[in-house]
């Protein structure tokens, strides 16, 4: 081979290119990403801080003046809270949440994966009859009955997703392991004496791991999404640090009363956020499925 | 090109051509404008009734050939130059419709592997009707009586029973041989096979090449014979075309290219074969350069050799009574069903010597292997004796690990055996380095010597697997299991995966590794030519059960058991009368 190998890079470029929807999802990715992290500085306000807040500005529609002085883009809720800012930071607690929980969630899943292809017997049993047990229950009324137990918070909510996203990963990434545990690659692992840790991790590990991280962009959105559903039911994030589902929920009262703005724009930022990832996630599926990749 | 051009008529096709690729070149688009030739104006004639071989190692474009002649390529194929015609008229790059006429009609296929030929879920009967009612006029009873008559033409016994039969009922051979009646449902001028017995064991290969050959006699088909092997051309081809990298190198009568070839690459390819009739040292293969030249890596293989422990006269390794039983889970309906791989087997291998063990698919040969290497358990009652210890009672953690170094493994298929994320430096030394005999620069240094040692270069510690081709892939398994200095080397079919020239080269290599480092090798195969060549003693196994064992050149030249001796008729041979 006398070319050199493509950087990591350049094989995420290679697929996207001639994808302008996916491009467009990736640029608006990176756009909300960066506005969540810049949040503090971007926002026109802080709006857990009560003192920037003044009652008299509530409720008021988009484009008007805040008694500061200060233009108001997309209006103010009941308390007088800057919905632009509000939005800036419901996606800073929305995006925390799914990613966090998603990631942790996964590597558990990926763990227990692994272990049941390797160990087999008793421990593969009881590992893949505990995901058909999770996998039976409606993914939002396992998380309702978690934060009822656990009580509300972001890392009750955090937990209850963690416990929402391992069952799938799991299953994948045991069939994957399956079918690379008869390897031969495998066999001269033990044959060298290499640990069973090590050959987890340094083995079987890469080797099965690409169905999970395809599946992890369209696991977020479903993060995303599952944590504005318990936030907009009132078992979710508590109020003072609202998310993009809880400011749903706050406007909602407000809704029939012609005061739109309040759960509208979180909404709009909601579902752009979750289609943005979602053309990229398909992207990356159809991608990594060779049948199609052919066909391009 | 449009349908049009079918009727415009070849000049050149002579009356006594049937089919005529001419100039053909076929190109691939590959990623970053890079553009793959599969075939480089590549030209064949055939006769009507002529069995024409097309051989060559893999890449070499032998099955493009038979696809562009049927409108197979895949669609970013791009024919450059050239043409296929039959009986005149152009059959390349038709439109699908185009195709109708011919495929089945005129021109016959044959896959290599029947087991995915045919379809699972249709009874063999219903397969056969199929293809009668779409290439020819027979309907109903009248096709069924047909469907029978081409099944007893292509030497099925009890045909009307096999109608009703599923496909997984049958043996490989018997599914091959349907496939046959298949393909001259429609008496086609023309059957392309492509490798139609690889998939095959050897002793029902010989009687279902003499059918598809008796086929072709009566009723005057032509045959395009796609093979890798030189022993099937000889026993069934008038005329042989050999292709490398899709150019011809040579052709002519097959006589003439197996007992003198002109060019140097059918000659080295003649030169690969090993041969059962006689033995010779090494084969006459460009080699990989001299094993004894690289002194730094047999410095190092040698420095431990402390096996004088064994006194003289004792076997290395003494296998005792090995028997495994599979037990298949039961089912809901089914109750567990047992199924004896290896029943009581014996034998001992001494230190230096190769023994063979040779058998068909499902004789029990992997399975001694991986019981000794300990990746199987055995069934009770067993014992395993290696350097005078029972390796049951080694139970302290450096003792296992010495014995798992001491015994090492050559695998069978060089695209799993090598570990896909891991560089071809790292696959041979991370073993070493995690288990703490080795600190990273040294590391690279023994991987380094030992890929020189097996004919590759240092640089190609660095790459990936992928990068390698089968053979190469091989030799990086060889320098991993001579990295823990091993003194026994089990190899399980180490070449079948690989192309004859390069299977010659590997032998090669194992047999300088062997006479400078005195290695004990048990060398599994289904090839007694390879095992002819390679062992001093051999094992024939069947069904789990020795057969017969003794030298190999006495065994393999006047056997005495009755399967043995089957084994060795059922060989293709390159010999003429």
């Amino acid at each position: 081979m006398s070319k050199q190998d493509p950087t990591r890079l350049e094989k995420i470029w290679k697929a996207f290119r001639g994808h302008p929807i996916a491009i467009a999802g990736l640029i608006g990715i990176t756009f909300f990403l960066l506005v969540a992290f810049f949040a503090p500085l971007l926002a026109p306000q802080n709006p857990y801080d009560q003192t920037q807040l003044d009652i008299l500005d509530g409720l008021l529609p988009p484009m008007s003046q805040l008694g500061t002085g200060q233009t108001s883009w997309l209006g103010t809720d009941a308390l007088g809270r800057d919905i632009l800012s509000a939005v800036m930071y419901g996606l800073r607690i929305s995006l925390f949440v799914s990613f966090v929980a998603v990631i942790v969630g996964s590597g558990l899943g990926v763990f227990l994966g692994l272990l049941a292809a390797m160990k087999r017997g008793w421990v593969e049993t009881v590992i893949m009859r505990s995901v058909d047990l999770k996998m039976s229950f409606p993914g939002i009324l396992l998380a309702l009955m978690l934060l009822a137990m656990f009580g509300t918070g972001v890392d009750k909510v955090i937990y209850a997703l963690i416990i929402g996203a391992w069952a799938s990963k799991a299953r994948l990434v045991r069939s994957v392991a399956l079918s690379e545990m008869k390897k031969e690659y495998i066999d001269a692992a033990r044959l060298a004496g290499i640990g069973n840790l090590r050959i987890m991790l340094r083995f079987l590990l890469p080797n099965s791991i690409s169905p999970v991280l395809v599946v992890l962009p369209m696991a977020i959105s479903g993060a995303i999404t599952a944590e504005a559903t318990l936030s907009f039911l009132g078992v979710g994030v508590p109020i003072t640090e609202p998310s993009l589902g809880l400011l749903i929920a706050n406007g909602n009262d407000y809704l029939l009363s012609g005061k739109w703005w309040i759960s509208i724009f979180p909404g709009l930022v909601l579902v752009a956020m979750v289609l943005c990832i979602n053309v990229v996630a398909d992207r990356i599926r159809d991608h990594a499925n060779p049948y199609l990749r052919g066909k391009e | 090109m449009t349908q049009s051009e079918t009727k415009s008529v070849d000049q050149t096709a002579g009356p006594q051509s049937l089919m005529k690729v001419s100039d053909l070149t076929i190109a691939y688009p590959m990623e970053e404008g890079e553009i793959f030739r599969a075939l480089k104006k590549l030209s064949i004639d055939i006769a009507p009734g002529q069995i024409v071989g097309i051989v060559g190692e893999s890449g070499a474009g032998k099955s493009t050939i038979g696809k562009a002649s049927l409108g197979l390529l895949d669609d970013n194929a791009i024919i450059e130059t050239g043409s296929v015609t039959l009986d005149g008229a152009v059959i390349s790059g038709l439109l699908e419709e185009g195709y109708d006429a011919i495929r089945g009609k005129k021109i016959g296929y044959i896959y290599q592997n029947p087991m995915t030929a045919l379809n699972p879920v249709l009874t063999i009967g219903e397969q056969l009707i199929e293809a009668i009612e779409a290439n020819t006029e027979k309907r109903g009873d009248d096709a069924r009586d047909y469907a029978i008559s081409l099944l007893e033409k292509a030497e099925v016994p009890y045909a009307e029973d096999r109608l009703s039969k599923y496909p997984h009922q049958l043996s490989g051979g018997l599914c091959q041989r349907i496939v046959f009646a298949i393909a001259i449902s429609a008496k086609p001028d023309l059957i392309i096979a492509d490798e139609p017995t690889t998939a095959l064991d050897v002793t029902v290969q010989k009687a279902v090449l003499e059918t598809l050959r008796s086929l072709a006699k009566q009723d005057n088909i032509a045959i395009i014979l796609i093979t890798h092997d030189m022993s099937v051309v000889a026993n069934m081809c008038d005329y042989v075309y050999v292709l490398r990298y899709g150019e011809l190198v040579e052709h002519g009568p097959t006589r003439q290219i197996l007992t003198e070839p002109k060019e140097d690459y059918s000659r080295e390819l003649m030169a690969s074969i090993p041969r059962i009739d006689h033995y010779v040292e090494r084969f006459a293969v460009p080699g990989l350069g001299n094993v004894k030249d690289r002194t730094r890596a047999l410095a190092y293989l040698m420095e431990h050799k402390t096996d004088q422990t064994i006194p003289k006269g004792e076997p290395l390794l003494k296998v005792r009574n090995i028997s495994k039983t599979f037990v298949s889970e039961a089912g809901i309906f089914t109750s567990a069903s047992p199924f004896k791989a290896l029943d009581d087997v014996s034998f001992d291998v001494y230190s230096g010597e190769t023994l063979g063990i040779v058998g068909e698919s499902g004789s029990g040969k992997s399975t001694i292997g991986r019981i000794i290497l300990g990746l199987h358990e055995s069934d009770p009652g067993h014992e395993i004796l290696y350097k005078g210890r029972n390796i049951a009672e080694l139970t302290s953690r450096k003792d296992r690990l010495a014995h798992c170094m001491s015994l090492q493994c050559i695998f069978q298929d060089p695209y799993s055996s090598l570990n896909p994320r891991m560089s071809a430096g790292n696959n041979i030394t991370y073993a070493l380095q995690s288990n703490g005999l080795l600190s990273g620069s040294a590391a690279r240094e023994l991987a380094g010597d030992l890929l020189e040692l097996v004919g590759l270069s240092r640089s190609d510690a660095s790459k990936m697997p992928h990068a390698f081709s089968g053979g190469e892939r091989q030799r990086i398994g060889i320098a991993r299991a001579l990295s823990f200095r091993p003194d026994f080397i089990f190899c399980d079919e180490p070449t079948s995966a690989l192309d004859v020239t390069v299977q010659a080269e590997l032998l090669n290599l194992l047999k300088d590794l062997q006479d400078e480092l005195g290695l004990t090798m048990l060398f599994v195969s289904h090839d007694l030519a390879v095992v002819r060549q390679m062992c001093d003693r051999v094992l024939v196994m069947k069904s789990g059960k020795v057969m017969e064992a003794g030298p190999c050149a006495e065994v393999l030249t006047t056997p005495k058991d009755d399967y043995t001796k089957s084994l060795l008729d059922a060989m293709p041979r390159i010999v003429f009368e």
